[in-house]
């Protein structure tokens, strides 16, 4: 364990600006190793759809109604090995070249001959894509029913398992699409990428979709510098564990009343009061060298309303967007400093639902002038939600690059990431040097799961792209890597193994 | 209905559909006790909307808390699922901030912080008038009769009051603010916890007065009781029938009923939101709310009118827009006269609901009929095919009617489910997705619609009145709308043993010649409105 300093923290400037204190090595953070070696940080980005459009080969688009052929914006060519050229998608890491690792021409197995979930190979997707998919991308298990659950852990969550008691927050699970969209049905499953042990409904993992909840929760917890501001923070904090004791207080005489159906539901409850009130009463975090409190994004951007995902008329401007951009950047500034701070280690943000139906006019007329985005060469912008991008919605804009050119748009939160790390001065070297983080779509293009045989769809497990940024062992940043058909929880566990797992295995898959 | 149910098996059995037919299973075995006398209920937590009317009713709070910092209800088709409900992390830390940021907003308000504490607080840490509000306070929050012990859990509170400490600015309201705090993190205040007291069978227990209060508040307005109701229960005036009854008509009465109305209509037929701009948005809830409004509250009469009504609630811009003519004195009822229309089914806000490929999708129209009005259910695809594309076989045909053709291919295994869908959706073809009139596909003026369409096994129509007339003269929309009611008052969907408890509401519904007040007054007054079964696990 590291010396523990007098709580030095930043000085709140005048403007709500953050003065860091000099950075000393005394003030690391503590405990980076466990039982079973040093472990890094681990993150997952998900973006909901799709890496190409319906019946577009990988170099076809129409553009602005022009039919164009031309290589360049499948996200991965054949093109494997080192000093590749970036791909539309690709252009937001334009400078971190070095800094992640792609590897393409990953599948999950399926029974093309049977449609029955027991038919299901191990790991392998159920013949429904909605739902099928979702399970063995993100924990290597087997789907057998169209539903969006994963049956068993997924990788985020092995890597909390393996620092759980380190760090104040087991893991920070976040969701940057706010709302389903479509007016009369639900996201009834598409909006958890993060399952515990286990998996399934008791294992699912609700991710906190307004970024002001988020940022309280990690942030709230730091003592100021100067005595009096500590000490009001000393008085909120025990008002806090008041409160909080009085409700728990209740537990026995509330639980001790009811059926035992009820108890269940109530101690639950009641269960994630006292892991709050646990996390009040851990030792505060200290703000130090490159921790340094971020400044309060205020409220959340207001939730847009409904439309009816019905194709691209529907999707009016205004309706469908909650300022996701705003959010995920938010997200990607609080996993940042989370990290950084130690006061999580592994960290999932959902940037878009599966299926989503996020309206993408607003992104989409948007790049290049979003921070962080890139407009793509040829570019005409793109109406109607994500999902009737990947599944040609717009009848001027199809296929391959405008595809691209959403898929740039999640990949741009990623490279914020990698770059806020990357730029943070840690140890002998800098933060992205002790993290591991993954990005994956939802899908990958090519033979359509569901009737086995038409090619160049959207909803495919062939042709699955996934990216790792991090320099850990195990990891080859800067090489396009042909996964010859491998499983993309391969790439999970490698993933994973930089981050310290000692197992080789995710679900049913091993490596 | 129980034969219609059956040739949809019948159906789907011969052609291979995959998915469920029929009414929902319940695989956990017969309930202990007959749902005729009491209904198996939980622990249900508040919804967005319940929470945000609850602290605003309680606190004053206008700011719509719970829709900006909880994770948002799922709708099947309601909010009210409690089955799915589950507690979590992001769940608590969301609470905590909700609590934190709306006691602040009380106490600095001085207005509505002195409507919640009756007293001026002699010196900061004032336990009596601490006591004095808590008194009034927790019974409120809590909606339930509070005892001395439950009041002295909130003392120590006080302490943050009187704390002499330089650094903060704490005074008597520092107390009442964690109070409130406390109280809006509370499971009771958070959950409608039912425990009621053991009757002679087991299993079965009698509700106390409180929690009917409850029952009766979030079912007529998703709201906490008001002082009227509190006192009705604390007078035991709600345990008998006639108590009941005549609270839930004074409740009807009140302007949140209407909104309730409104709301459990609009999610029980998909138009909650519809995507158009915002002033034909609001004049399509206009339109809808104030048939609602008419049929079941201002003017006593069958609920089917909600179907068969010939005339509808327009301003000039929304009569222009379904070229209907306009009303006089620039906003009013006009007669459907002439045109196909009638009810509900008429409106721009069904109309515009389940639509697909940018335009009407006759499949998902048909699909929102045959589950929504006809509750009945619709086998989903074969996992084989992908419904995110249009339909392949006759992609290149110019007509949107030829275009679904593969639809009907008796030789294909698609016919079999299509057949209940499909035919129903065309017969409202006439109408687009803004529900205005058209003679041909959009666009193409040489495909002239026939609006032809039929509900198999039980009739042809043409348009929505005439589907509308077929709805109800076969008995399905009043069976329909009980089992709907029945769902969002229980909170979850009616099992299979609740079957004759749901059907022998159906009869007394149609007895009554379809009074839809009728129906609801009469499911409060009922003895099983003041019992509960408990819930198996």
């Amino acid at each position: 364990m590291a010396l523990k300093l007098k709580r030095r923290a930043v000085l709140q400037g005048v403007a709500g600006t953050a003065i860091a204190l000099p950075f000393l090595e005394c003030m690391l953070p503590t405990g980076r190793s466990t039982a079973q070696g040093p472990t890094r940080r681990y993150a997952i980005m998900l973006a909901g759809q799709a890496l190409g459009g319906d019946n577009y080969a990988k170099n076809s688009s129409r553009v602005d109604g022009q039919n164009i052929t031309e290589n360049g914006h499948y996200i991965a060519d054949t093109n494997y090995g080192r000093g590749y050229t970036l791909t539309t998608p690709l252009l937001p890491l334009q400078g971190m070249e070095d800094d992640f690792m792609m590897v393409s021409n990953l599948a999950i197995p399926f029974n093309a001959s049977s449609a029955d979930g027991s038919a299901v190979p191990s790991g392998g997707a159920y013949r429904d894509f909605h739902g099928g998919g979702c399970s063995p991308l993100l924990s290597g298990t087997r789907s057998t029913e169209a539903r969006y659950t994963c049956n068993g852990i997924t990788s985020d969550q092995l890597i909390a398992e393996l620092n759980d008691g380190q760090t104040t927050h087991k893991s920070l699970v976040v969701r940057a699409q706010p709302a389903f969209y479509v007016s009369g049905y639900s996201f009834s499953g598409r909006q958890y990428i993060s399952y515990g042990p286990g998996g399934g409904n008791s294992g699912r993992i609700e991710a906190q979709a307004s970024p002001e909840v988020a940022y309280r929760s990690l942030f709230q917890g730091f003592v100021p510098d100067n005595d009096e501001d500590a000490a009001r923070f000393d008085f909120e904090m025990r008002a806090r564990r008041s409160v909080l004791d009085l409700v728990l207080e209740k537990r026995t005489q509330l639980v001790d009343k009811v059926g035992v159906a009820d108890q269940q539901r109530l101690e639950r409850h009641f269960d994630e009061i006292r892991d709050l009130e646990n996390r009040i009463a851990a030792l505060p975090p200290i703000a130090s060298g490159a921790c340094v409190v971020p400044s309060d994004p205020g409220a959340d951007p207001p939730i847009g309303g409904d439309h009816d995902g019905g194709g691209s008329g529907s999707v009016t401007p205004g309706s469908g967007y909650s300022d996701e951009h705003a959010r995920a950047r938010l997200f990607a500034d609080m996993i940042h400093m989370a990290f950084v701070c130690d006061l999580t280690r592994a960290a999932s943000l959902q940037l878009t639902a599966f299926q989503s139906h996020m309206n993408v006019r607003p992104i989409a007329d948007g790049l290049g002038n979003l921070p962080g985005t890139v407009r793509p060469a040829r570019w005409a912008s793109v109406a109607g939600d994500l999902h009737e991008v990947g599944h040609n919605g717009d009848p001027n804009n199809r296929g391959q690059i405008p595809s691209a050119g959403l898929l740039g748009w999640h990949i741009s939160h990623y490279a914020y990431l990698i770059d806020k790390l990357r730029n943070t001065p840690e140890a002998d070297g800098n933060a992205l040097d002790n993290t591991v983080i993954v990005f994956t779509a939802e899908a990958g293009h090519g033979l359509q799961l569901n009737d086995a045989s038409s090619q160049n769809q959207t909803h495919s497990v062939e042709n699955m792209v996934l990216l790792v940024a991090g320099h850990a062992p195990g990891l080859s940043p800067g090489e396009h890597i042909n996964g010859n058909r491998a499983h993309p929880a391969t790439v999970l566990i490698t993933a994973m193994q930089a981050a310290g797992y000692q197992g080789n295995t995710l679900g049913d898959v091993s490596l | 209905m129980f034969s219609r149910v059956l040739v949809a098996i019948l159906l789907a059995a011969l052609f291979s559909c995959t998915g469920s037919i029929g009414q929902k299973g319940e695989n956990r075995g017969p309930p202990a006790v007959d749902p005729l006398l009491a209904v198996e209920s939980a622990a249900r937590r508040l919804t967005q909307a319940e929470l945000d009317n609850t602290l605003r009713d309680l606190l004053g709070e206008d700011s719509a808390p719970a829709s900006r910092l909880l994770n948002e209800d799922e709708f099947r088709p309601f909010d009210n699922d409690y089955t799915i409900q589950q507690a979590s992390d992001a769940l608590i830390t969301s609470l905590e901030a909700l609590a934190e940021e709306v006691a602040r907003n009380v106490v600095d308000d001085p207005a509505r912080r002195d409507a919640l504490v009756p007293c001026t607080p002699s010196s900061r840490g004032d336990e009596a008038c601490f006591r004095q509000f808590l008194d009034l306070f927790l019974p409120r929050a809590l909606r339930r009769a509070v005892t001395p012990a439950d009041v002295n859990a909130y003392l120590p509170l006080l302490a943050f009051a009187s704390e002499d400490n330089a650094a903060v600015e704490n005074d008597f309201y520092t107390a009442v603010e964690l109070a409130i705090n406390a109280a809006i993190q509370d499971p009771e205040l958070l959950y409608r916890v039912e425990k009621g007291v053991p009757g002679s069978t087991p299993g079965l227990y009698q509700l106390s007065g409180y929690e009917i209060a409850n029952r009766m508040s979030y079912l007529l307005w998703s709201t906490m009781p008001d002082d009227a109701l509190f006192a009705a229960a604390a007078a035991g005036a709600l345990e008998t029938p006639q108590g009941r009854r005549a609270e839930a008509l004074r409740m009807l009465d009140d302007p949140k009923a209407r909104t309730q109305l409104h709301r459990f209509h609009a999610m029980w037929l998909g138009y909650r939101s519809i995507p158009h701009s915002a002033e034909l948005v609001a004049a399509f809830n206009r339109e809808t709310s104030a048939l609602i409004d008419r049929v079941v509250l201002d003017e006593p009469g069958s609920y089917l009118r909600l179907f068969t009504m010939n005339e509808t609630f327009v301003d000039d811009a929304l009569a222009d827009h379904y070229s209907l003519p306009r009303p006089d004195g620039g906003e009013g009822w006009v007669s459907y006269e002439g045109t196909g229309r009638a009810g509900i089914l008429g409106h721009g806000a069904l109309l515009a609901a389940f639509s697909k490929f940018e335009d009407t999708s006759p499949t998902q129209r048909g699909i929102l009929v045959r589950t929504r009005f006809m509750c009945e259910s619709v086998p989903a695809p074969p996992p084989t095919v992908d419904v995110d594309q249009p339909p392949q076989g006759a992609m290149d045909a110019l007509c949107k009617y030829d275009r679904y053709a593969e639809h009907r291919d008796q030789s294909s295994s698609c016919a079999g489910c299509h057949s209940l869908v499909d035919p129903i959706g065309f017969g409202l073809e006439n109408y687009d997705v803004a529900g205005r009139f058209r003679e041909h596909d959009d666009g193409v003026p040489e495909c002239i619609i026939d609006g032809s369409g039929e509900i198999v096994s039980v009739g042809n129509f043409n348009g929505p009145a005439e589907l509308s007339q077929l709805l109800v003269e076969n008995d399905y929309i009043d069976a329909c709308a009980v089992q709907q009611f029945l769902t969002f008052a229980l909170g979850r969907p009616t099992t299979t043993y609740e079957a004759d408890m749901q059907q022998e509401m159906v009869d007394a519904f149609r007895a009554g010649q379809h009074d839809f007040k009728g129906l609801i007054t009469d499911f409060v007054a009922s003895d099983r409105f003041a019992r509960r079964a408990q819930e198996r696990l």
